[in-house]
């Protein structure tokens, strides 16, 4: 690859990346939006980790990749989130999961 | 949910920052060392790929442009990082009303900051508005820059450190699954959790992992219908109590 192209590709690709996370900040943040609106963008942010959750888990791959070691450490790590509200417990739970049972079988 | 307030100083605010943004870090480490390796190993010239960092700025983008680097056209290589990094759409569209009493300088600066662990961190700290938000999104921001740097600097030069026994590669995922129940204080994101989950699994095979997308879309909708008949549930009396005409 060129250092043209490689260069310009990534330019291309951090302007666009800034683009995506200004352009409704710098257009919205000084209006009023409607409920309905607000309503919608409230629950974004959980709907986006959790689709995010699914697509690391697969790398790259489809369901079939998907490492089941993986995915019994991030539902118990779901559940000590939700009980003990805490980052850190959660990921000491999941990797321990991962730990254990990749050790076990 | 932090313990800062608007009398809060500069170094309470950083602390605060710090410690908060510390356990949400620690799993990207691997991640950013594995971006520092890839970076050796792509076709793009080294101080390009180097480059690539700070400009785009989004490991998974970042990530497969270096990686696709030599293997796919230009074109492919921008569609594919701009499609990965398109869900900052949704951030940008969530976050917008936390940044309307904020100055011009920080409307425009703040975003550059927006990779997912900051707006997953401030998403979950509603309680912070005016100065004091804009000093702990900042101190934050500016931890995960420099913190991912110098990991993405430890890949490129001592890239084998981690052995793949340690399965870090999992710690991203366990981690914004935690912060995805955290932000699932009501009915209605439960169902946005849920529904994004599950549509994502279903439709991984999309090219370009734009599962990711259309699952996140899946979830806002479910979510919005939850909240419909969620409202209707909690709020009875004050429909009743609206003058008919």
């Amino acid at each position: 690859m060129t250092t043209t192209a490689a260069l310009s590709a990534v330019l291309v690709i951090g302007f666009i990346t800034y683009v995506s996370r200004a352009g409704l900040i710098l257009v919205l943040s000084q209006r009023e939006l409607p409920d309905a609106v607000t309503a919608v963008l409230r629950n974004v942010g959980p709907a986006v980790l959790s689709a995010l959750v699914v697509t690391i888990l697969a790398g790259g791959g489809d369901l079939g990749d998907v490492d089941l070691t993986n995915v019994a450490g991030v539902v118990v790590a779901g559940v000590v989130a939700w009980k003990t509200r805490s980052l850190v417990l959660t990921l000491l739970a999941g990797m321990t999961v991962i730990w254990t049972l990749t050790a076990l079988l | 949910m932090t313990d800062l307030s608007e009398g809060s100083s500069l170094t309470d605010i950083i602390k605060r920052a710090c410690l908060d943004a510390f356990p949400v870090y620690v799993p990207a480490i691997p991640f950013a060392i594995v971006v520092g390796i890839a970076i050796n190993d792509s076709a793009m010239p080294r101080w390009v790929g180097i480059l690539s960092t700070p400009v785009i700025w989004a490991g998974s983008a970042q990530f497969a442009t270096i990686s696709l680097a030599g293997s796919a056209s230009w074109l492919t290589l921008v569609l594919t990082g701009a499609i990965i990094n398109s869900r900052h759409i949704m951030y940008s569209a969530a976050i917008s009303p936390r940044f309307a009493d904020q100055p011009r300088w920080f409307r425009w600066f703040g975003p550059y900051l927006l990779v997912d662990q900051v707006f997953a961190m401030i998403d979950q700290a509603p309680e912070l508005s005016g100065r004091v938000l804009r000093r702990y999104y900042l101190s934050i921001g500016a931890f995960f820059f420099v913190a991912w740097h110098l990991f993405v600097a430890v890949g490129l030069f001592a890239g084998t450190a981690v052995p793949d026994s340690w399965q870090l590669g999992a710690a991203p995922a366990i981690m914004f699954a935690g912060l995805a129940i955290f932000g699932a204080t009501r009915k209605p994101a439960v169902v946005a959790v849920v529904v994004a989950a599950g549509v994502s699994a279903l439709t991984l095979q999309l090219p370009n992992r734009l599962g990711l997308l259309v699952g996140a879309f899946a979830g806002v909708a479910a979510g919005w219908f939850a909240e419909q008949r969620y409202q209707q549930k909690v709020e009875p009396a004050d429909d009743t109590s609206e003058p008919t005409t």
